[in-house]
């Protein structure tokens, strides 16, 4: 078939037949030289974005059987997705069309009309060279499994398979320890306020147990994982029988493995060494859980007690956002218990940015505790020489110290991250697909990182997080619904590949493999993006990112820099 | 139970934009209404994000595009919720539409209509610092990209005079001066309330001279000052549009101790003005006032520390209730109780106050509508047990964002996302 290319210049009412002129455009196109072998149909329209402008884009289309289209019309970004829409209704491929911005580019930007006409020919003559060179390409549809796999069974885990399971999702839970709930489960009270107790813990674990959907399995972990949004296919093994694996499928995975608490011995944060009464958050809840009170390692009660907030935070170089939060609860537990015992907290930065927190900091204080700002301190045994905020050095004797310190990423993140294809923020935690706007997908679709996992979180944050993951999953991977990958992929071609794997380091996707037997790299079409970047790192040339060719980018640059 | 697969939000910032692209992709149809003429909410009036100084508007404008071409949401602009009946899984909802007097797909958005427009008016939504005409967009680059008409200020439509000079300026014949203003009345199975914050008024603090002086602005109108689409295009002028400040003081945690909350936001949206302000104004000095430093976030600290070491001198104030800001020498003398408790002072040309955020305006009259809790600060209470929750106190009635209490941008989304489960979940019965 010869080809005849359709070129329709929109005149946007005024905007752009004022500023440019449009005659003078659709001559001079009509007489380039490099297209009179080619059939051209070129005419102009008041608005092709408007409802009787697509309809006689598409009767061109079809009644001229064109086999490229140019559009001169406006920014992409306002209407490439309207005209991709009116070549979808035609038997015109919407790969063989192309959009020149004539208006933000010319009309808009130009004073000078014959300036700007000059401009809107040469960029009109880019398009229609480029859209030569391109070719049509076809969406796939792959199928896809709705089911999904959870990493870590504490609070997050939980509510984001009870989330799941309330649309019928299934849910395989994996949980490393013997038990679920995570750390959670060792807190006195699940949060400072009133009416929340930890009979929702229990009533949340007892639900997972007992929900049909939800397949917990516990002493396990993920051995490995291979596939894309929609389908994966797992790999657990037993922690007590590694010979115990099960294979399962699923579509999407949640991560869920939590944090852990910095080893007060690891830091030099105000010389805290792990003294007999020397406790952290955690054992302090153990403590209060087990028999309801604190005492010391000789069983008596402290009459003396100081609470130090932000150990290891300088070492980490974040705030962990909860830690003075758990810590004024603490304080408070200690004076319910005896009204006697004196109770200092030590802060830097007293940190409460959930809307109900500075309320209960103001109790904290009506109840007794003494807080005290400081700007540095330095603990020998049981007694704190610091420096308040007013610069004054003071001495502090206690009968115990209770650390508030830095939440961690737990141990494995590391490795679990290279398994799942998924990248760690500086501070080690996973990272976010974006941190603004896409807070809790990541760099591989159908993997969502949720709770102490993404970053120190309070338990309210990663239910919420927690729900997000099932929020995208629930829209995302639809029961049914074909899974339609990225067209604008890249190949590689075999002859030319030369098996070097720098294109394995550049994929921020993990969408390249390497192909033992042939000794070539090659791309997995359903996860990748078309991002470009193995194409400009290919040292043999080897791979092309499909609608970005050379050729095409160099048909499109040609003219432009004639 | 009749459980219909339409869902209302109410709110068009990033949290009401997020959970209408999800749900119109899980196939529900959407009703988004939007108080205002352009959707995208506060986000937008800022210039760039903390911490990674991500464009605002590249990160929002694809969404906002996203939304008004999508087909399964119908945006209301200029529309408000008057009524509600029904239960959960079948509400009759009522909308009130304002007249906008511009046909929403006639426009191209082309603004030949605004300079032949001979009334001005205050722009609202550029914190007052600019004017518009009584045909507007409130600013460049809004979306939708279509002006609307002031009613009450137009001579034409007030009937002051025969003017009708912008349906002239019209070569699309996009004005309409007959349109009226509509009730809308739909069927929706689940409501999602994000209605987002407005700022604490803080010319109630009398001591810190907002609105007397000058060189004294708040957070929001120094993001449009900044802003490269705001009333002076970035350019960092005060407000009789000649004097460049060289000396600047960042106020943290303004009205805290009205509100009995922490803002949540205000520390590092002051630490981004510090490095906005270093960045344009090199040799300016630049302060920042503060007690507590909350920087809730795996990447804020590192942002925070940075701006500290390079762009601001970080001072300690020990009771914000005693600051005072005065005019002295065409200066602002701001008096602070420093470390030791001693008073203490600098001088500088320009203060910018991080105000408090609060519960958006008319979100009590949305409470009663809807017949929901709000909690003692005015925030929409989330239920049950207020945590890790977005169900409020009424069955089918979510919350979202701001509305539920200060949080940042990732935060509102994150609460988004997981309403947009609990509806989901909740429709499928």
């Amino acid at each position: 078939m010869s080809e005849k290319i359709g070129i329709y210049v929109c005149e946007c009412g005024p905007n752009i037949s004022s500023k440019v002129d449009i005659e003078k455009i659709m001559q001079e196109l009509a007489e380039l030289e490099d297209f009179q072998d080619k059939e051209l149909i070129i005419k102009n329209h008041k608005l092709l974005c408007s409802v009787e402008g697509k309809k006689f884009l598409e009767n061109e289309i079809n009644e001229n059987n064109l086999t490229h289209l140019v559009c001169a019309a406006c920014s992409p970004r306002d209407h490439d997705t309207t005209f991709v829409n009116v070549c979808k209704k035609t038997k015109l491929n919407p790969y063989m069309y192309q959009i020149v911005n004539i208006r933000e580019h010319c009309a808009w930007i130009i004073p000078d009309k014959d300036e700007a006409t000059s401009k809107a020919i040469r960029i009109i003559h880019s398009g229609m060279d480029r859209v030569l060179y391109q070719q049509p390409l076809e969406e796939k549809q792959l199928d896809s499994n709705p089911d999904v796999l959870i990493i870590g069974g504490g609070i997050a885990g939980m509510e984001a398979a009870l989330t799941l399971a309330s649309k019928d999702r299934a849910v395989y839970l994996i949980e490393k320890s013997e038990k679920l709930g995570g750390k959670s489960a060792i807190l006195k009270e699940l949060l400072p306020r009133q009416g929340v107790t930890m009979n929702i813990l229990r009533q949340k674990i007892s639900d997972v147990q007992s929900n049909r959907y939800i397949k917990v399995f516990t002493n396990a972990e993920l051995d490995s994982i291979v596939g894309f949004l929609g389908n994966f296919e797992i790999v657990i093994k037993g922690l007590k029988d590694t010979n115990n694996t099960t294979e399962l499928l699923a579509g999407a995975v949640i991560v869920a493995t939590g944090f852990d608490l910095t080893d007060v011995s690891s830091l030099d944060s105000y010389n805290i060494k792990k003294e007999d009464e020397v406790y952290n958050a955690i054992e302090i809840e153990k403590m209060l859980s087990e028999s309801g009170k604190i005492t010391m390692r000789n069983g008596s009660q402290p009459e003396k007690v100081a609470l130090i907030h932000c150990v290891g935070r300088s070492e980490v170089g974040y705030c962990s956002k909860t830690c003075c939060d758990y810590l004024l609860k603490i304080a408070k537990l200690i004076k319910d218990q005896s009204a006697t015992i004196e109770v200092t907290e030590l802060y830097k930065h007293m940190c409460l940015p959930n809307k109900h927190d500075e309320v209960f900091y103001e109790l904290v204080q009506e109840k007794g505790v003494e807080l005290i700002k400081i700007k540095n301190a330095n603990v020998t045994g049981t007694t704190i020489d610091f420096t308040d905020i007013s610069d004054a050095k003071k001495k502090l004797d206690v009968d115990m110290i209770i650390v508030g310190t830095a939440m961690i990423p737990a141990s494995g993140t590391a490795e679990l991250g290279v398994e799942l294809k998924i990248d760690q923020h500086e501070t080690g935690f996973f990272q976010e697909a974006h941190l603004k706007i896409n807070p809790v997908s990541t760099n591989t679709d159908g993997v969502f990182v949720v709770g102490g996992a993404h970053g120190p979180a309070g338990i309210s944050e990663s239910m919420l997080q927690a729900q997000a993951a099932a929020g995208k999953i629930f829209t995302q991977l639809i029961p049914g619904q074909k899974i339609i990958p990225e067209v604008k992929v890249s190949e590689i071609l075999e002859a030319y590949c030369t098996g070097c794997q720098t294109c394995l380091e550049v994929c921020g996707f993990g969408a390249i493999y390497f192909d033992e037997d042939k000794g070539i790299s090659v791309v997995n079409e359903a996860i990748c993006r078309g991002c470009g970047n193995c194409v400009g790192s290919c040292p043999s040339g080897s791979i092309r990112t499909r609608h970005f060719t050379n050729p095409q980018i160099y048909q499109e640059v040609k003219e432009a820099l004639r | 139970m009749d459980l219909s697969d339409n869902v209302l939000i109410i709110g068009s910032g990033v949290a009401g934009m997020e959970a209408s692209l999800m749900l119109s992709k899980a196939g529900k149809k959407v009703t988004l209404v939007e108080k205002l003429s352009l959707i995208g909410g506060k986000t937008i009036k800022n210039e760039e994000t903390y911490p990674n100084m991500d464009c605002s508007t590249c990160l929002v404008a694809p969404i906002q595009q996203e939304i008004l071409q999508d087909g399964n949401i119908n945006v209301l602009t200029s529309s408000v919720v008057e009524a509600i009946t029904g239960d959960a899984g079948n509400f009759k909802v009522t909308i009130s539409k304002k007249a906008g007097y511009v046909d929403l797909v006639a426009c191209l958005g082309c603004g030949m209509c605004y300079p032949v427009c001979p009334v001005e008016l205050i722009n609202e939504w550029e914190e007052n610092l600019t004017n518009k005409k009584a045909i507007y967009v409130p600013c460049a680059g809004a979306l939708p990209n279509v002006p609307v008409i002031n009613a009450e200020k137009c001579l034409q439509l007030n009937g002051t005079e025969i003017c009708n000079k912008c349906v002239e300026a019209c070569m699309f014949g996009a004005i309409n001066m007959g349109e009226k203003d509509e009730q809308i009345d739909l069927n929706v199975g689940a409501i999602l309330v994000a209605t987002g914050y407005d700022m604490l008024d803080v010319s109630s603090i009398t001591d810190l001279g907002y609105g007397k002086y000058q060189g004294v602005y708040t957070a929001m109108e120094f993001e449009r000052l900044f802003a490269a689409n705001g009333p002076t295009e970035g350019k960092l002028v005060m407000r009789d549009g000649e004097k460049i400040p060289s000396s600047i003081a960042i106020i943290h945690c303004v009205g805290r101790s009205q509100t009995h909350y922490c803002s949540n936001v205000c520390c590092m949206a002051s630490s981004k003005h510090a490095h906005f302000l270093h960045h344009k104004l090199p040799d300016a000095k630049i302060y920042n006032i503060y007690s507590d430093v909350c920087l809730p976030d795996k990447t804020y600290q590192k942002f925070h520390e940075d701006v500290k070491a390079h762009s601001s001198k970080f001072i300690y104030q020990a009771d914000r209730d005693k600051m005072k800001i005065n005019e002295e020498n065409e200066q602002l003398k701001v008096e602070y109780l420093d470390n030791n408790n001693k008073d203490a002072f600098i001088q500088v040309d320009m203060v910018i106050l991080a105000n408090a955020l609060k519960s958006a305006e008319g979100s009590d009259d949305l409470k009663n509508v809807l017949g929901i809790d709000h909690d003692k600060f005015g925030f929409v209470e989330a239920q049950p047990f207020r945590i890790g929750s977005v169900a409020t106190s009424k069955s089918g009635i979510f919350v979202a964002g701001c509305a539920e209490g200060p949080k940042d941008i990732q935060n509102s989304i994150i609460q988004s996302e997981a309403a947009v489960a609990q509806i989901m979940s909740f429709l499928n019965g």
